[in-house]
């Protein structure tokens, strides 16, 4: 009985064993070869084709597109899937299988997917120094010849600045679908409230008012310093305002100069509003989602913030509206003698990218989701802020509008310096100002450590 | 034992000092544990706003609603039944695999024993974050991506080390002329383990049963990575639905993850039981 | 215990069945070994092996393996300061959770494991923790720990008492022991049940003895009791070590690293390199760094500990 017994076990272990065992033996001498080199080898392949012949046309065969957003709110989410489903409807040989992923999500398994060398057909993108390595590395299509077509038809449907986040080189690796810009977004009744009669229009009269707000018990700003990116943008917004296009340009160029003027200045006028202790108590350690909830509860008097501000706000209000009309919006101060003018601006948005083996009809997906009639609905459910020409129809909001207006206004649009630069530089530079605002670090170790960075990362 | 009996009544009755002690510190420490649990249940009853500024008061009123929303959800029975699916493989699969070696570690004697254990351990010294690519190619090759066999097996393998390194402990720890008897009675090495030292361990079983069980539930960074469609998505993906681009409805995470809790819960409890019922002390001690 | 123990018994030949015992033991070995360590071959020897190629390139982990460094990661580590800062930061852990963690679980399950009218439900719920994921502990005490008295609750508590308010994981200085804390708070329902589980195991009538003796409870405890309950606890503390080495997850939920880097740990300065720096050459020779650091900080456990046959066997 127990010898039957064992037996039976023995012989199932040798099964199991033989089971896992064929297919381990065959995997990793396997896996090495397509896996790690195929970017290499297939990158070029696959590029030709898009580049050289525009005419690539969907071919009517049966074609899977893998489509990665990251629109998790249940509104956005249903629109989307709508428009998918409305291009199926039209393109019967297309199935689209759609992945919902959280930004975070969405990063982490993006990473470890482009590594493998298989990106997904469709997939956000954000443009800048993580889309030009995955182009760098062959992994994703160069589409400039699908926006030149027929004279340029799909590229003039764009307003010129979003569309250039996402060119790298002369040639284009995605399309934008919402672009918006960093200003203040502050409490008109709390700024009333400390005697102020409008906004600041250049940093000293903006650094007098903090001081009003301080004096008259409230807090003036909030920042999100567990985050980073949030405080940042005070550090970048200052020296586009100082340096202006042609520092930026001159710096970020190799080998780099961030240790010019502009860079070091732009440290020493944070210092200035450092110094007047500006922020909510324990501002290091807190989260986006804290800084949104104090100006909706009227806790803080203003954040510096791109175009999402107000909804999150709301939605991390005690009552869940926010400030309601009290909320207004203004730009960026000037810094006097700056090169930068007051209508330079600095913002971000979302867009797609298309991945080195995706058919045809992926491209042409992408614009049909970029259609002004899709711009319209996306933007009549307030979830971004459209780059469509013409397309400005469906915001109604109108601290919305004011954002939108002077995006399109900028001369010089830069996008995030954490999201221009390198990945690896991007993250120094939120680190480095860090130090600044925990009076860790000088102005000139902030510039100092991001010319490291870049020369490091982008000029070997 | 008559004495020690009597003494024992004496010392009974005169310690109530120290069982006030035992239940006061005791109570503080419940009191540590359990503030937190109830501000994530006070939290997933309320608006996010609510949660947001007034985090930790008492819900008032209630939003039971937010738990409606994630319960008439279908996909959220989808989510239950992968993750069930793949804790029952997972940790099936870990038991087996993990008592065979363990056995076999505690209770035999070979060459390049040591070296052997060595190597098993080495999985607890290695960070799986950055060990995913290799990992996430290897699923690939056996073309597991998107389907739970490329979540259960990894997990099988990264449950061993630690369960192996407990099992051994256990099965040692059995005394050694219950082997002995055993082999006079007829027994085989296999009979041996069979029929007596797996029914012996069973509490030592349960406590591997539980380690694996919640690495299994509560694993995130791997189904992320493997699995692309939602019906194969398990429950801690599901918070990824409440998690915007720009903030989160953490009032819903709460809930959800309070839900999906809750079936670890009763599966700890039942595991619970078995672990400390006794402990099957008689044999042990012989 | 007999002069005969069971591992010599397992060479002897029995000659009832037609094969030895030792050839049949053998076929035991293989058998029973065989599938733990095709498990172990596919999924961690191997990744580990591709992680030590990669961190002799720079890599972004785009594309091929292009530029061979040799051993140049490791000097850019070495002369990092943040990777000091986190292998201080990760010292610290295992320091604390060694002497504060561990202590206050052997103490709790001591408490606990007598003849407790009520045990059960202490025992069930101190567990609780370590069933919840880290997203939640995190985001929880997150919430505990806000920098005022309005929304944070421990900031509550210390204004009840008409102490100030702190900035917790807003302070440099104090992040790190906010995330312990989360940590402990997680973790040491793990160790109070190995020790549980090892107490079932000593007989009360030989503390009893000691009793009669005239040893009190802490004499009873340290002479008779711990040791009996030796191997609970040197599981426990191996795993808390290793443990310790690797923390990650609830670190990056609750603090990024920060501020300014306060609170990196050795994993976070990993996955910082690996995943937000695009990095995964650099990143790897950290993971090999953290591999080896656990290498010999468990010899050296296994040495100090004096019986290697009962952790591991190292």
């Amino acid at each position: 009985m127990l010898k039957a017994k064992s037996i039976v076990l023995a012989l199932t272990l040798i099964l199991l064993v033989a089971l896992v065992g064929c297919t381990a033996t065959t995997t990793p001498v396997a896996t090495d070869a397509p896996a790690t080199d195929a970017p290499a080898t297939d990158a070029p392949a696959t590029d030709a084709p898009a580049t050289d012949a525009p005419a690539v046309e969907p071919s009517g065969d049966p074609v899977t597109i893998e489509w990665w957003h990251i629109s998790t709110a249940e509104e956005h989410m249903a629109l989307w899937q709508g428009m998918a489903d409305a291009y199926v409807a039209e393109h019967p040989n297309v199935t689209i299988n759609i992945t919902v992923l959280e930004n975070e999500a969405f990063k982490t398994k993006l990473t470890t997917v482009m590594q493998s060398g298989e990106p997904p057909d469709v997939f956000q993108s954000w443009g800048g120094g993580v889309m030009n390595q995955y182009a760098d590395a062959g992994l994703i299509q160069d589409i400039t010849a699908a926006l030149d077509e027929n004279g340029g038809e799909w590229r003039n449907t764009f307003s010129a600045g979003p569309l250039g986040v996402y060119a790298y080189g002369d040639k284009n690796y995605g399309v934008p679908w919402d672009m918006g810009m960093v200003g203040f977004w502050y409490n008109k009744k709390l700024f009333a409230d400390a005697g102020i009669d409008a906004p600041p229009e250049t940093w000293a009269e903006f650094l007098e008012d903090v001081q009003k707000l301080k004096d008259a018990g409230i807090t003036p700003i909030a920042v999100a310093g567990g985050d980073k990116w949030p405080a940042h943008f005070y550090w970048t917004y200052l020296a586009t305002r100082i340096g202006g296009q042609d520092a930026f340009v001159k710096a970020s160029t190799c080998p780099g100069s961030f240790t010019d003027d502009p860079y070091v200045e732009a440290g020493r006028k944070l210092q200035e509003l450092i110094a007047l202790e500006p922020f909510q108590d324990g501002f290091l350690g807190a989260t986006y989602g804290d800084e949104a909830g104090l100006v909706g509860d009227s806790k803080a008097a203003m954040e510096l913030m791109g175009q999402w501000a107000p909804a999150v706000q709301n939605d991390n209000s005690a009552s869940g509206e926010g400030i309601g009309d009290d909320l207004g919006f203004f730009l960026f101060p000037a810094v006097e003698g700056g090169a930068g003018a007051l209508t330079d601006g600095m913002g971000g948005g979302n867009g797609f990218a298309i991945g080195k083996n995706a058919p045809p009809e992926a491209v042409d997906f992408v614009k049909f989701l970029t259609s002004q009639e899709n711009q319209i609905a996306l933007a009549e459910i307030n979830v971004g802020l459209p780059v469509v020409v013409g397309s400005e129809k469906g915001v109604s909001d109108p601290n919305l509008l004011l954002v939108q207006e002077a995006r399109d206004k900028a001369v010089y649009f830069q996008l995030y310096y954490d999201q221009y630069l390198a990945p690896a530089t991007g993250e120094v530079i939120k680190d480095a100002v860090m130090g600044l605002f925990a009076n860790m670090l000088t102005p000139e170790e902030v510039a100092q450590q991001l010319q490291d960075s870049f020369a490091a990362e982008s000029c070997k | 034992m008559e004495a020690v009996h009597k003494k024992q009544e004496h010392r009974g009755s005169g310690k109530f000092g120290r069982r006030f002690l035992q239940y006061l510190v005791l109570s503080v420490f419940l009191l540590i544990i359990l503030v937190p649990i109830v501000l994530i249940v006070f939290g997933s009853l309320k608006t996010r706003g609510e949660f947001a500024s007034t985090p930790y008061t008492f819900p008032n009123p209630p939003r039971w609603e937010n738990y409606e929303r994630i319960l008439t959800q279908p996909s959220t029975f989808v989510m239950l039944r992968n993750s069930i699916v793949v804790m029952v493989v997972s940790v099936a699969g870990t038991l087996v695999v993990s008592s065979l070696a363990a056995f076999v570690f505690a209770r035999m004697r070979f060459r390049g024993q040591t070296m052997l254990m060595n190597i098993a351990l080495v999985g607890l010294m290695f960070p799986m974050n950055v060990a995913i690519l290799p990992i996430y190619l290897i699923i690939k090759e056996m073309q597991l991506t998107d389907n739970l066999w490329g979540i259960m097996l990894p997990q099988i393998a990264f449950g061993l080390a630690v369960n192996i390194l407990i099992l051994r402990g256990f099965f040692m720890s059995v005394p050694t002329e219950l082997q002995d008897a055993a082999y006079i009675d007829g027994c085989s090495t296999f009979g041996f383990f069979w029929r007596i030292l797996l029914p012996l361990a069973r509490p030592a079983m349960s406590a591997v049963a539980v380690l694996a069980m919640l690495g299994s539930w509560n694993s995130y960074f791997l189904p992320l990575t493997i699995l692309n469609s939602e019906k194969w998505y398990t429950l801690p993906l599901g918070t990824m639905q409440f998690v915007g681009q720009y903030g989160s409805e953490q009032n819903m995470v709460m809930a959800f993850l309070f839900l999906s809790m809750v079936p670890a819960l009763i599966f700890y409890v039942f595991a619970e039981r078995q672990i400390v019922s006794g402990l099957t002390a008689g044999a042990l001690k012989g | 215990m007999s002069a005969i123990s069971g591992h010599e018994n397992t060479f002897m030949p029995y000659k009832s069945r037609g094969i030895t015992r030792k050839a049949q033991d053998r076929l035991t070995i293989l058998l029973f070994l065989l599938p733990a360590f095709i498990f172990i071959a596919i999924f961690q020897i191997y990744p580990m092996i591709r992680s030590a190629y990669f961190s002799v390139w720079e890599w972004n982990g785009l594309g091929p393996l292009e530029t061979y460094v040799g051993l140049k990661n490791f000097t850019d580590i070495w002369s990092d300061k943040s990777f000091w800062k986190g292998l201080q930061n990760t010292s610290l852990i295992v320091v604390w959770s060694l002497t504060i963690q561990l202590p206050l679980a052997l103490i709790l399950a001591l408490l606990i494991e007598r003849d407790l009218p009520g045990r059960a439900i202490f025992r069930s719920i101190l567990f609780v923790p370590f069933v919840l994921s880290e997203v939640i502990i995190g985001q929880i005490w997150i919430k505990m720990f806000r920098p005022d008295a309005h929304y944070g609750f421990i900031n509550l508590i210390l204004d009840q008492f008409g102490l100030k308010a702190q900035p917790w994981l807003g302070d440099p200085n104090q992040a790190m022991a906010c995330a312990f804390v989360a940590l402990s708070w997680q973790y040491f329902g793990l160790h109070m049940l190995l020790y549980i589980a090892g107490l079932q195991n000593v007989p009360q009538e030989l503390e009893e003895a000691a009793r009669i003796d005239g040893a009190n409870e802490i004499q009873t405890i340290w002479n008779i009791t711990l040791p009996m309950i030796g191997n609970a606890i040197r599981t426990s503390v191996f795993l808390s070590l290793l443990g310790s080495i690797q923390v990650f997850g609830l670190v990056w939920v609750m603090t990024r690293g920060g501020p300014i880097g306060a609170s990196e740990t050795l994993a976070t300065y990993m996955y910082r390199a690996a995943f937000l720096k695009f990095s995964l050459g650099y990143g790897s020779a950290v993971a090999i760094i953290i591999l080896v650091l656990s290498l010999v900080l468990s010899t050296v456990y296994q040495l100090a500990a004096g019986r290697h046959e009962h952790v591991g066997g190292m």
